[in-house]
């Protein structure tokens, strides 16, 4: 890298300074409602809600992280959801990556229809009843398996896999290694899979924060309430109902302040795990210039 | 292909076990049977304060009662209120509690899983499009057919056949479900208009409203249309609050198409006493307010309030939670329609409530809601619970005025002392320091099946000091001013499959259309004469608003025919 | 099957010939001690997808049933309507509309929404500073965190009659503008929104792939002369394109597959006649109201079909005019 600076020419020069100026901006209108959040969420949520809050907080309160944290639930739903997301990203990687390699082969027997086979069920499902039904019978129902094993697999992420392996591991590698006598599964788990770090790390975090982000199925299979994820927690405090359990307008409104206040804090207290985990996954993008060495 | 056959076969074949095994396990508790339940398990239902059934009843029978929750409640196992009716009945309830999102999304799904549903849902939230669907498919039980187990419901039924009748909704004239009843006579007019009187007094003072002396500003003010413009344009044109800023007054502001606090009494200025469905009864004749002339003059009128300022256009896009953190800190409102002004702006005591708004022609009326006070599909229970007398008489105590008191408020000994006052009625506890009344409510009452009437207030618990405020003020300054024969058109009315079919198929579209035209007009101006007619023409046309409201016609004159019929 | 599916061009003669060239046996032992390893690598995902996915496909028989909840699917009992379901739908008076405003929605969407993470992915990639591409790759990502609750309630305090935008465009002299009454802004807001909450969560996958581009090449492109711009082009492009035309054509299939949430959340009586999606029509009729689920499955079946011609249909294409197609 260092050699390639020394001969940047004028047109490089110009070149990297309009994508400089452009991310810089793009930066900024990322920022900024970023920023927002957290200023929000240390405000009072009445001067929020009628804009009175815009560059700094306003009458500083931190009682709604100290709501936040004095909640068991929150606390049991982050236990619950990073077992699941562990669980799902352990078991996902397992299906995803070796059928996204098989998928990628010329040689499979088969790969067509293979591929329809996944293709189908992205755009034909029977519903939420029978969903829900085929879960009972499979004996599923409010069990943690009900939220992690339908997600599991993804067909986007299973083709995303197989496009990468397709353009990015070199077939006169494999080719060799076949000459010199090693099977399939050798040739997978000594060859393939370290040149797959940067594909491995990004379905990782796909599926981590699917399942990381996602209530559905837990809002859908799970009756016991020690078993909601995250998620699902703060989603029960924001959205106050105005339901059948009602209330009078004033207690109604009792829980709407309390929605608002928790909303931004809700982004934050669910977001910063991952993003501090972000970095981590990143190493893994920089593999690029090993490829060549193992060439040869 | 060969593949292909293969993999459809191991589908349908898997398919068929799945389908098999569903129906293998039928392990449901069967019915003991009246006789057995008394001679075994002591079963009585005669004396409404003796226990349902004995200790070995309480030990062996239980049932699953599935019921939403409020985010800030307890779980209903663990509430006193519900332990308390155990001890009292001997009825063994376990409660499966979801929160009311979970539930919405998971209704469904427990009808549709027939081998594996509860025995009852509480807070059910049933309309009455799905009972009279689900009471045909025979899913769901039909209570009224065990009445005689059930002496405190029935005698609501014999004192109240209106309530009966707004029951009654399934064709085969039978009760399918257990309602909520609480008549505090708050819903029917959800609006007040509130006028900041500080603000009003300088508008009067700088002589830009005529007519009117500062003395004239209390409680029951009656303003016309003109003296009402002439104050809102003095709020909009001057610095009212004093902050150096002209424009952040907002002179008149709702909340549009809200439950309460919404544009409907605008309406009134011309007579219309219209609400959110635009559906209202005059004289036992269903009529449409979007259908009179007289609509597309107000409309105009206000259309011009709104271009010209004096309503805020924030009005129509704002949000209760953006209309109610703006009342507070520097006063903004002149005047606004509200349920009260106490939830909305720091200082109440700023403002003084009006009478409806005097129109241009002389008239002067309010909205007149169709929000109903009894809420029918609050419990249902499924045609195959066994032992279902027992769980009745157990919901039968809920609707005993002591009982429906602490359901609703929370139980002696957390809410209420355990002393009643000397004219037999609960006395309010003293609220635990660092809780609001509401959060001990919240917390404490499962609310639910209830009655809760004149009777109940008058003898058992004391109306909550703000609704009563409220009462007083609708009893002074809005009831007067709904005309004879006017009245809401019910929502718990009876319809044919037929009907209820039509109005799945139209009136959501009628709904959209009317909405998106409406706010339309409001916002740019009025409505033109040749966009009126065609306005017309579409309602009669493609959105079939004729059968609409004969569907709705034809199930009230039912509704007002069948009074004090008996129940089949 | 492989075989006939490699050689459609050659005569039944020719490939007879081959046929008694090669025992079958052996031919047959060839190709599955080839495909057993890779058998085994498909058959955890092939199981899941038949779990999860296939088990529950019996339910689009709704569509064509007087359908009730706790109704059999298969059943004497079963009320059968026919297509009498799909063809409300077709008369009414809101299907045009519907298709309307999702297909709009969707195709404005989609070129905006479709590049952008690969633009900024090479960008990103292109920055001199690994540690500045990272530290702004995390950023970017960010966004995706903020759930649609929270996302919808900021875009209306910012774009509200007295919020942030209208405030600045006051003092610039211009109007208040009621963003969310104004039909005319809903899709501008929600697709901006959209690609500001997801572009750098997209373009994750396309920063992956560049990862693996072999260094080597741009080397050797330096050497030829090439400006950071044309290697760009030449050489980062190219890798990634097997990526990109799988997005692609999945893209295009889904392009009609517009969520009901976001929608949802956004609609106001002054959007509705453009917010109106056949997602959130679907879910309106299927869950509110007097719920009509076997309505509103029929018209997502409808839906579902759409979406699969247009897959086909990208597919096709291609597949003519590149190797990357998904079959």
């Amino acid at each position: 890298m260092k050699q390639k600076d020394l001969k940047d020419t004028l047109g490089d020069k110009i070149f990297y300074a309009i994508i400089e100026v452009f991310l810089v901006l793009v930066t900024l209108v990322i920022l900024y409602p970023l920023y927002f959040v957290i200023i929000a969420s240390i405000s009072d949520p009445d001067a929020v809600l009628s804009g009175k809050v815009i560059l700094y907080p306003v009458q500083i309160t931190f009682s709604g992280y100290a709501k936040i944290m004095e909640r068991q639930d929150v606390w049991r739903g982050y236990l619950n959801t990073i077992i699941y997301t562990a669980l799902t990203v352990i078991l996902s990687l397992v299906v995803t990556i070796p059928a996204g390699w098989a998928l990628s082969r010329k040689t499979l027997l088969g790969r067509k229809t293979f591929m329809i086979y996944f293709i189908i069920p992205m755009f034909f499902g029977g519903g939420l009843i029978p969903f829900y039904n085929v879960m009972s019978s499979l004996r599923l129902n409010n069990t943690m398996w009900a939220v992690i094993l339908p997600s599991i697999l993804s067909v986007w992420n299973l083709f995303m896999t197989k496009a990468f392996f397709q353009s990015s591991i070199n077939s006169s590698l494999i080719e060799a290694a076949k000459i010199d006598g090693a099977g399939q599964f050798r040739i997978f788990f000594s060859i393939v899979i370290p040149l797959s770090k940067a594909i491995i790390a990004t379905m990782a975090l796909y599926y981590g924060v699917g399942q990381w982000n996602s209530y559905f199925n837990a809002m859908i299979f799970l009756r016991d309430e020690s078993m909601y994820p995250l998620q699902l927690v703060l989603k029960e405090i924001l959205i106050a109902t105005e339901s059948t359990v009602g209330g009078s307008g004033e207690t109604i409104l009792e829980q709407y302040r309390l929605a608002n206040q928790i909303k931004y804090i809700s982004v934050i207290v669910s977001s910063l795990p991952i993003l501090m985990l972000y970095p981590f996954v990143q190493k893994y993008f920089a593999q690029g210039i090993m490829i060549g060495s193992l060439k040869n | 292909m060969k593949k292909w056959i293969a993999i459809l076969l191991s589908g349908v074949l898997v398919l068929s076990l799945v389908a098999c095994g569903n129906s293998d396990k039928s392990d449901k508790k069967e019915s003991a049977g009246v006789e057995k339940l008394v001679s075994e398990y002591g079963f009585q239902w005669t004396d409404t304060s003796a226990p349902i059934l004995n200790e070995k009843g309480a030990k062996e029978l239980t049932f699953r009662v599935y019921s939403s929750k409020n985010a800030s409640a307890l779980d209903y196992n663990d509430m006193k209120v519900m332990q308390d009716l155990y001890k009292m009945t001997n009825v063994n309830v376990v409660w499966e509690n979801v929160s009311e999102s979970v539930y919405s999304q998971q209704k469904n799904l427990i009808f549709g899983n027939s081998e594996d549903r509860p025995d009852a849902i509480y807070h059910a939230g049933m309309t009455t499009g799905e009972i009279i669907k689900y009471a045909r498919r025979k899913v769901l039980l039909p209570i009224s057919d065990y009445l005689e187990y059930m002496p405190n419901f029935s005698k609501i039924l014999e004192e109240r056949p209106d309530i009966k009748n707004q029951l009654i909704n399934v064709e085969d004239g039978k009760i399918y479900s257990l309602p909520r009843i609480e008549e505090m006579g708050l819903l029917q007019h959800p609006n007040i208009l509130f006028l900041n009187k500080n603000w009003a007094a300088k508008a009067i003072e700088a002589g830009a409203v005529n007519g009117l002396s500062v003395d004239d500003l209390k409680d029951g003010l009656a303003l016309t249309c003109e003296q009402m413009e002439a104050m809102l344009r003095y709020f909009k044109e001057n610095d009212m609050n004093g902050n150096g800023d002209v424009n952040d007054e907002r002179p008149l502001s709702f909340v549009f198409n809200n439950w309460q606090g919404n544009q409907c009494d605008l309406y009134g200025m011309f007579g219309l006493n219209d609400n959110l469905e635009h559906r209202v009864v005059v004289n036992d004749q269903v009529i449409y307010t979007i259908q009179d002339e007289r609509f597309k003059e107000a409309t105009n009128f206000i259309a011009r309030w709104v271009s010209e300022g004096l309503i805020d256009k924030v009005s129509f896009e704002q949000s209760q939670d953006n209309f109610l953190a703006n009342g507070k800190g520097l006063e903004i409102y002149g005047a606004f329609y509200w349920w009260e002004s106490e939830t909305v702006v720091s200082n109440p005591e700023n403002y003084i409530v009006c009478a409806p708004i005097i129109g241009p022609h002389g008239d002067q009326t309010v909205c007149v809601s169709n929000n109903p006070e009894v809420s029918t599909g609050e419990l249902v229970i499924f045609a195959d619970c066994p032992n279902v007398e027992v769980l009745l008489a157990y919901f039968d105590r809920y609707y005993d005025p002591f009982i429906s008191a602490q359901i609703n408020y929370g139980p002696i000994g957390i809410v209420y002392e355990e002393e009643l006052d000397e004219k037999g009625m609960l006395v309010q506890k003293e609220i635990p320091e660092g809780m609001t009344a509401d959060e001990l409510r919240l917390q404490n009452a499962p609310l639910g099946i209830i009655y809760l009437s004149d009777y109940a207030w008058n003898n058992v618990v004391n109306m909550e000091p703000r609704a009563k405020l409220r009462l007083e003020r609708l009893d002074a300054y809005v009831k007067p001013y709904v005309p004879e024969g006017v009245k809401p058109c019910p929502v718990n009315l009876q319809f044919t499959l037929e009907e209820l079919n039509k109005l799945t198929k139209y009136e959501s579209n009628l709904n959209d259309y009317i909405r998106t035209n409406l706010i339309r007009w409001l916002l740019n101006g009025g409505v033109s004469d040749s966009e009126w007619a065609s306005f017309q023409d579409e309602l009669k046309g493609k959105l079939n608003i004729e059968s609409i409201r004969q569907v709705y016609q034809d199930a009230y004159d039912r509704y007002i025919k069948n009074d004090g019929r008996k129940l089949k | 099957m492989e075989a006939t599916n490699r050689a459609p061009k050659e005569s039944l003669l020719s490939r007879q010939k081959a046929f008694l060239r090669m025992t079958p046996e052996s031919e047959k032992l060839r190709h599955l001690k080839e495909n057993l390893p890779f058998m085994i690598m498909l058959f955890p995902a092939v199981l899941v997808v038949f779990l999860f996915s296939y088990l529950p496909i019996y339910g689009i028989l709704i569509a064509f049933q007087d359908f009730v909840p706790g109704d059999k699917i298969l059943s004497d009992t079963t009320i059968w309507v026919g297509f009498e379901n799909f063809s409300r739908f077709f008369n009414d008076p809101q299907f045009w509309p519907l298709m309307k405003n999702t297909f709009l929605l969707c195709i404005y969407g989609f070129i905006i929404g479709f590049p952008l993470p690969i633009i900024m992915a090479l960008m990103l990639n292109a920055l001199k500073s690994r540690k500045m591409s990272k530290t702004l790759h995390t950023i970017f990502i960010a966004p995706h965190f903020i759930s649609l609750v929270v996302l919808v309630g900021m875009l209306q305090l910012f774009f509200g009659r007295y919020g942030l935008v209208n405030n600045i465009a006051v003092s610039l002299g211009g109007e208040r503008i009621s963003y969310f009454l104004e039909a005319s802004a809903f899709r501008p807001l929600y697709i901006l929104s959209s690609n500001w909450q997801d572009f750098g969560w997209s373009s994750v996958i396309y920063i992956a792939a560049l990862a693996n581009v072999d260094h080597e090449q741009h080397e050797a492109a330096i050497l030829d002369g090439a400006t950071r711009f044309q290697r760009i082009i030449h050489v980062d492009l190219p890798a990634i394109m097997p990526m990109v035309s799988v997005m692609l054509i999945m893209s295009i299939g889904g392009l009609m597959g517009v969520g009901y949430e976001k929608a949802l959340l956004m609609q106001t009586d002054g959007n509705l006649a453009v917010s109106e999606l056949i997602s959130t029509y679907v879910y309106k009729r299927g869950l509110t109201g007097v719920p009509d689920q076997a309505y509103a499955t029929a018209i997502g079946s409808f839906n579902s079909l759409i979406n699969l011609v247009l897959l086909i249909i990208a597919n096709t294409m291609a597949r003519k005019f590149s190797e990357n197609s998904l079959w």
